[in-house]
């Protein structure tokens, strides 16, 4: 490497920021941006700054190991999402079933539906049974305004006896409101900083946070705040939803989190199947989506049946329905989290 | 550049590269439309809105291609760019399982350990990480294909990025295009892509470079919107979507065109548990 009193080189972050290369003498000076020097002849490169070629391919290399990702052998891996997936049961046990078990961590699950079709009921029985029955932490992220601890409490009462188990179920549920694209994009940012801190911190010290082992990202709905920057012909918008798609999968695989969106629906036409809002970008998005809808009941009394069909998946075959109740219900039987041990 | 690299490669290195590279034959011969397996320097990409089937394709293609010689495998090393984060490492198991006779936790991980996985956030960091491949593809002769799901993943955030000009927004993708082709022509590999359908058919015929007869014999709902270069080196484009028969089953059915020789083959298929049937 150059000696630092001689030569200085500065690494940008991004391609944008500049790489000034100084010569020995301060009298020719190029500016490169990462992606420039990188891809640009280094026998060039060192005529014109005068530096050796040898110390330029190595600043290269130091550049390549410190910015590229690095590939992982399949083997490798296979063995760390064996230990490190899980299946968390989300509560209902028919939906269990067309999940194949359950919310599988690593993976982002979308339940779409019409308004009133129960996606926020869904997502506080996920919170309820991950809270209380798994012992894990979950955070709400609310953009718009569904979210009752009341009815939370209602279902953590419904499952089990114990006021202190209660309580402590509702203590592991963190709720954060995130009107728009940009609050809910720095609330992501704090959780992949506070994962990030204690994965490092639990190398050194035992101390357990108060946000604990996170395993449940809910958030409802991201249509809410991805809708008032899609239309028009700027591609911004659909920039900051790729944005946000990229972060919720990064966060998902790399803390092993279940992350679960709900989203609206759309036809083509007034006879078209139905199809998630936001576009065919956001489309390819989840790997699991799951439509919620109402039965088709009597008008008389409020109905809290629900059918839900399997859109897409990766497991099982699209297009299995199970019906659920999303009202008061009574004790569901909890499926215990099944860590995935050799399939 | 890759001057020094090369330097470091040995005799029987150089001849285990040009030999260890020329077994593609048999991968898939449903895929291709004329003499049935891809050969080297060929870019296919399959193209396709969501949920037709086209990462289950890959998966398909790389168990035929990890699997070892005794399980009717190709027993050739595979390199997976994943820049979606959409990689279910848990399915390609389930699919190997499916098709290896006896299938041990030993031999699942001897056909994983020919696999090799990388992702990617951005497309900067995709092209410095295709860079930093090329030592690896200089050090693995056995390594054939290489898979990149999807290329088109990072083009909104690109052209945002880019402002008003378009070639500031492509550059990025440009680049990657062209270091593609250069490692796929010197390391002798074959390149499968997926690009996702994110628009609308194009009505603006002059729009397309897609040859008009040719999209209307295929009939697909095909507006290229990747970069010139990545459009250019494309030798196979597999366009695939869903049938809905009249009875509930769903098939996926897929149109393969020879870009070069024009010739196009049309067919289907079903996805079980076991991956993909012909």
């Amino acid at each position: 490497m150059p000696a630092p009193s001689q030569r200085k080189i500065s690494i940008p972050l991004h391609g944008a920021s500049c790489l000034p290369a100084w010569s020995a003498s301060r009298e020719a000076q190029e500016c490169f941006s990462l992606v420039d020097f990188v891809s640009s002849d280094l026998e060039d490169v060192a005529q014109k700054c005068s530096l050796s070629y040898k110390a330029l391919v190595a600043v290269r290399r130091v550049l390549l190991a410190q910015f590229s990702a690095f590939p992982a052998n399949g083997a490798d891996l296979y063995e760390e999402l064996k230990s490190s997936t899980a299946i968390l049961s989300t509560g209902i046990a028919s939906l269990d079933k067309l999940l194949d078990s359950g919310l599988y961590t690593g993976e982002v699950t979308e339940l779409m539906g019409a308004p009133g079709s129960g996606k926020t009921q869904v997502c506080l029985s996920v919170a309820a049974s991950v809270s209380l029955g798994l012992k894990q932490h979950v955070l709400f992220l609310d953009s718009t305004g569904g979210f009752t601890a009341s009815r939370l409490y209602q279902m953590l009462q419904a499952r089990a006896e114990d006021e202190e188990e209660q309580l402590e179920a509702l203590q592991r549920v963190q709720v954060a409101r995130a009107f728009d694209i940009y609050e809910m994009l720095g609330a992501l940012q704090e959780l992949r900083d506070s994962l990030s801190q204690q994965a490092r911190g639990a190398f050194f010290l035992q101390v357990t946070s108060s946000t604990g082992p996170l395993k449940v990202l809910l958030i409802d709905s991201v249509s809410a705040v991805i809708y008032p920057l899609l239309g028009g012909k700027q591609s911004e918008g659909l920039a900051l939803m790729m944005q946000l798609a990229r972060e919720l999968k990064m966060l998902a695989r790399e803390f092993s989190l279940a992350v679960v969106v709900t989203n609206q629906v759309t036809r083509n036409s007034s006879t078209g199947p139905l199809k998630p809002a936001l576009g065919r970008s956001w489309s390819f998005v989840p790997s699991t989506r799951v439509l919620l809808e109402s039965k088709e009941a009597t008008w008389e009394k409020a109905n809290t049946q629900r059918i839900a069909s399997l859109v897409k998946s990766s497991r099982q075959p699209t297009g299995i329905q199970v019906e659920l109740d999303i009202g008061n219900s009574d004790a569901q039987e909890l499926s215990p989290v099944t860590p995935t041990q050799g399939l | 550049m890759g001057d020094a690299f090369r330097r470091a490669e040995s005799g029987t290195q150089l001849l285990a590269r040009l030999e260890g590279r020329s077994s593609l034959k048999n991968l898939e011969p449903y895929l291709f439309a004329e003499e049935g397996f891809p050969i080297h320097g060929d870019v296919i990409e399959f193209h396709g809105p969501e949920g037709t089937g086209k990462t289950e394709m890959l998966y398909h293609l790389i168990a035929r291609c990890i699997l070892p010689k005794s399980g009717g495998g190709l027993e050739v090393e595979v390199m997976f760019i994943d820049t979606d984060y959409h990689f279910d490492m848990l399915r390609l198991v389930t699919i190997l399982e499916h098709r290896l006779v006896q299938s041990t936790e030993e031999t699942i991980k001897q056909c994983l350990g020919k696999l090799f996985l990388v992702n990617c956030s951005s497309s900067t960091q995709l092209l410095l990480t295709l860079y930093s491949l090329e030592n690896m593809f200089c050090t693995h002769p056995s390594l054939c294909l290489l898979v990149v799901d999807s290329i088109s993943a990072f083009y909104w955030i690109d052209r945002s990025n880019g402002g008003e000009s378009f070639n500031l927004q492509e550059i990025n993708l440009k680049k990657c295009a062209e270091l593609l082709e250069k490692l796929v022509r010197e390391y002798h590999l074959a390149l499968f892509a997926t690009t996702q359908t994110i628009m609308q058919k194009s009505t603006n015929s002059a729009e397309s470079s897609f040859s008009l007869k040719l999209q209307q014999e295929t009939d697909t709902d095909y507006r290229p919107y990747l970069c010139k270069s990545w459009q250019q080196m494309v030798t196979h484009r597999i366009f695939f979507s869903k049938q809905y028969n009249s009875g509930n089953s769903k098939t996926f059915s897929f149109t393969s065109c020879h870009i070069k020789k024009k010739q196009i083959v049309k067919r289907s298929f079903s996805i079980a548990e076991c991956g993909v049937q012909f």
